[in-house]
């Protein structure tokens, strides 16, 4: 498969969708996807079964804070030119690029990427929606070492990593993104097509495409949306999609705590009858709770969207008097794995409970 | 006395204020030149020779002439966008994202320059001045005399727009340059869209103000006169001429403004039903509650303070289905006085269904005696759901507030509404938008990043809202009587945790 300009629309909508509330604005790198792709032509996806076990691939995306970063606009040619940094820096070319992240902006960074050096994308990526953190990243959990790494900045400054575990890698990064204009391009997490095989949340790229698609082709009520969603997500790595709930924000606050935007959200019927549901922020959707029973929670998929047109609503962006209905997807198998659930479970967020998975609650 | 005018596409509404007291007012049709328009209004107003224009002490347009030239894509004139912020950027040239109309209209010309500044005030590079005496060379043999600048966090050092104009205007001393930190708010593309959106329009401007200008000395008033901005502040004709993009969506905000004034309602919701719309507002503390996502105008995305309107296609005009279950979104708008059944057309509206159930006598009431009682009813029961429910999507909390019904359309209201703790309908409200334009004050608004741990927080605060008042007293306001009106306060996520938006608003009377 090629993913040419006219997908792009669609894997913007898909992406944040399975950004859970977080992943930041796309505007600006959808923009940039639809320029470079317009010049170059599509890019190649490859699945990621038919990667060579000793292909070399290497992640890219974008790290820093898009709030301060919004006055210092990315050049059409930053994520090609931190690959050539990357390949100058391990003396090796490398044969397909991955997407961290599958939720907000970095969904469409690797295929600017891609496009700009004449390589294959990965259709997969490092989450299967949106997180925090690197070590929260698929491939870390595997036993992926971030480094060696190379940053690359709005002015061509080339900063290589080579560090001793993935969080001070995580420390040093957000460091030099802070004084670099809130906002670098990163190429890390490199692998051989083994590695990536063990580590990727496979097929998310094109199902982000085709869940755009849905989202375009059904817009309308989400009472409507309900069905296509569940044809889409039942025969993915996803599984099981519920509508939790359909009803007005009541109240919602957040505030800045440790680097996160942390608060919540009050959901109650339109008629203002029955059972109310809080939803627990922290960047992302992490917790819904009906009548203060837990009904999903992180690593699961819980995604708040306009009721009139199902559109996904940004955390940011949710407010009083809304009309939203808050949909819950399972989120991939890998996520629930023992290993998985320590670094992602519910209680990496401070919240003191375990992970129930979605179906069984 | 004051006098209130507001401008719109197809009336002109005027009113005389006396303190609180509306003394006179009118309405009559804007006309294609906008002057006589403007002058029949005052000649409605003052020809009684109660009011002496002696007396008039301020004059205060509102006027939509702006926004409309820009949705309608008329009047533009050709603009080259500067930005300055290499080496980042490169290929998202100024207008990337623009519908292909409107950016054809202004014409593409555009030009990147080095230079600008990071959030922390690190130089995104130094400026080139062989790169920009050579832009300039550029300009002189295009012609091109409408120019915008902007650079990278201009808000905060905006050295390198003012060193750019300055050249600019010693190779073209008639060029007209607009310089993006007038427009405060963070967001380079859509403060630079404000700029070229503010440029565009500088030709017309020039007309339309000298028209106003010249309606009012045609009727012997050579008071000063005042333009209101989006915001319900007001600025002197002179700064309009330089920033008509401030005008954008001052029709609403007059409306909320003047249902404040009627009513006396600090905090309420108003409700403007006009033909094809009603658009829902929220007055909090006097003032609309503004909006906090990209707004858009004309499709293209900028950064203006705008208030939270929510729009729905309810209007006394909106066609009706023959069961009455349906409303809208489509509307005959100002052909209803043709087409509705009323005055003898063949579409069922929503006004047909009103006189049908007897509230209003407008036109023949013979004409709609045929209708089922149960499609008047789902009519009536289907337009009070949609304003409950959009009303009740507006409302800062959970508890029932004041509803301020205005506009034409406002009869079509003729029960209760839950989202309602009252139902209000001032008198005069079909002038509401020239009330609200006679009753403003002066604004000045700034925005600045700040980390606390640099600044001290009241520093911080008083450096900004010392910014915002100097912008309310160059825009026309009395300095001894600005106050702060909002003080926002955002924490930045990721970055260093005492990393902060600050953003003050000022208020003062006219000077």
């Amino acid at each position: 498969m090629k993913i040419d300009v006219t997908h792009l629309d669609d894997l913007a909508l898909g992406s944040v969708f399975l950004a859970t509330g977080g992943g930041g604005d796309p505007h600006v790198p959808l923009l940039i996807a639809e320029q470079v792709l317009a010049k170059l032509g599509p890019v190649d996806v490859i699945a990621p079964e038919d990667l060579a076990d000793d292909a070399f691939v290497v992640t890219i995306g974008g790290v820093g804070a898009p709030t301060v970063s919004l006055e210092l606009l990315p050049s059409l040619d930053d994520a090609a030119r931190t690959l050539d940094a990357f390949e100058e820096q391990v003396g090796r070319k490398v044969d397909a690029v991955a997407s961290f992240e599958i939720g907000g902006g970095n969904s469409l960074l690797p295929l600017v990427a891609a496009a700009g050096k004449g390589v294959p994308v990965i259709d997969g990526d490092g989450m299967g929606r949106a997180l925090p953190e690197a070590q929260m990243m698929s491939y870390a959990i595997a036993g992926v070492k971030p480094t060696p790494a190379v940053a690359y900045d709005y002015e061509g400054n080339v900063t290589s990593f080579s560090t001793k575990s993935t969080e001070v890698y995580e420390r040093h990064i957000r460091s030099l993104a802070m004084v670099s204009g809130g906002m670098i391009t990163t190429a890390e997490h490199p692998m051989t097509g083994r590695e990536l095989k063990d580590s990727v949340i496979p097929g998310t790229l094109t199902f982000s495409i085709e869940l755009g698609r849905t989202l375009r082709e059904n817009r309308g009520s989400s009472d409507d949306m309900l069905a296509p969603l569940q044809a889409l997500f039942e025969n993915s790595i996803y599984g099981e999609c519920r509508n939790l709930f359909t009803g007005k924000v009541t109240d919602k606050a957040t505030r800045i705590t440790g680097g996160y935007d942390v608060g919540e959200a009050t959901i109650e019927s339109f008629d203002g009858t029955g059972p109310t549901l809080n939803i627990s922020i922290k960047n992302e959707y992490l917790l819904a709770k009906l009548d203060g029973k837990v009904i999903a929670s992180v690593p699961d998929l819980i995604v708040i969207v306009d009721y009139e047109t199902s559109t996904p609503i940004n955390a940011e962006r949710l407010r009083y008097g809304q009309r939203v209905a808050v949909f819950a997807v399972g989120c991939p198998e890998f996520y629930r794995s023992e290993r998985s659930l320590k670094v992602v479970g519910p209680r990496c967020f401070g919240f003191d409970l375990d992970y129930v998975p979605l179906e069984e609650l | 006395m004051r006098i209130g005018i507001d401008v719109g596409g197809t009336h002109t509404d005027a009113v005389i204020l006396n303190g609180d007291d509306v003394i006179a007012a009118t309405k009559a049709l804007t006309s294609a030149d906008v002057v006589s328009g403007i002058t029949n209004a005052l000649d409605t107003l003052l020809n009684d020779g109660a009011v002496k224009q002696s007396q008039i002490e301020t004059v205060m347009i509102g006027t939509t002439q702006f926004t409309n030239a820009i949705i309608e894509r008329r009047e533009l004139a050709p603009v080259a966008a500067v930005r300055i912020c290499l080496p980042s950027g490169r290929g998202l040239p100024p207008m990337v994202d623009w519908p292909e109309d409107i950016a054809t209209a202004i014409g593409r010309q555009h030009y990147l320059l080095k230079g600008g500044y990071l959030y922390d005030g690190w130089p995104v590079a130094d400026m080139d001045d062989a790169e920009v005496d050579a832009m300039i060379a550029d300009l002189v043999v295009s012609g091109v005399k409408n120019i915008a600048i902007a650079s990278a966090f201009s808000p905060m050092n905006a050295d390198p727009e003012k060193y750019v104009a300055k050249k600019i205007l010693r190779a073209i001393p008639d060029a007209k340059v607009t310089l993006s930190h007038n427009f405060g708010r963070l967001g380079l593309m859509e403060r630079e869209n404000a700029a070229i959106l503010n440029t565009t329009l500088l030709p017309f401007a020039e007309k339309v103000i000298s028209s106003f200008l010249k309606a009012l000395t045609n009727r012997g008033l050579t008071c000063p006169v005042y333009i209101s901005q989006n915001d319900g502040t007001l600025m002197s004709a002179d700064f309009v001429s330089a920033y008509p993009a401030l005008t954008f969506a001052s029709g609403p905000t007059n409306s909320l403004r003047g249902a404040y004034k009627l009513t006396g309602l600090k905090d309420a919701i108003v409700v403007d039903i006009g033909g094809t719309t009603s658009d829902i507002g929220v007055l909090q503390g006097g003032f609309p509650r503004e909006s906090n996502t990209v707004i858009e105008i004309g499709g293209v995305r900028t950064n203006f303070r705008m208030p939270d309107i929510l729009a729905i296609g309810l209007g006394g005009g909106s066609v009706v289905s023959d069961d009455g279950r349906v409303i809208g979104p489509k509307s005959v708008g100002h052909r209803l006085v043709d087409e509705g059944l009323v005055f003898g057309g063949n579409t069922l509206t929503t006004t047909d269904i009103i006189v049908a159930s007897g509230v209003a006598d407008i036109g023949d009431s013979s004409k709609v005696a045929h209708l089922e009682q149960s499609v008047v009813e789902n009519t009536l029961a289907r337009m009070h759901q949609m304003l409950d429910q959009n009303i009740e999507m507006m409302k800062p909390g959970g508890k029932a507030m004041p509803v301020i019904l205005v506009g034409g359309g406002s009869v079509l209201v003729t029960g209760d509404l839950q989202a309602a703790s009252k139902i209000y309908r001032p008198e005069n409200a079909g002038v509401a938008n020239a009330i609200g334009a006679a009753i403003a004050q002066i604004g000045g608004e700034s925005e600045r990043l700040m980390s606390y741990r640099e600044v001290p927080r009241d520093e911080a605060i008083a450096k900004v809202t010392q910014v915002a008042t100097e912008r309310a007293v160059k825009a026309g306001a009395d300095f001894a009587t600005i106050r702060t009106v909002d003080i926002e306060e955002t924490t930045v996520p990721y970055m260093d945790e005492s990393t902060t938006r600050v953003r003050v608003k000022v208020i003062g009377e006219i000077a």
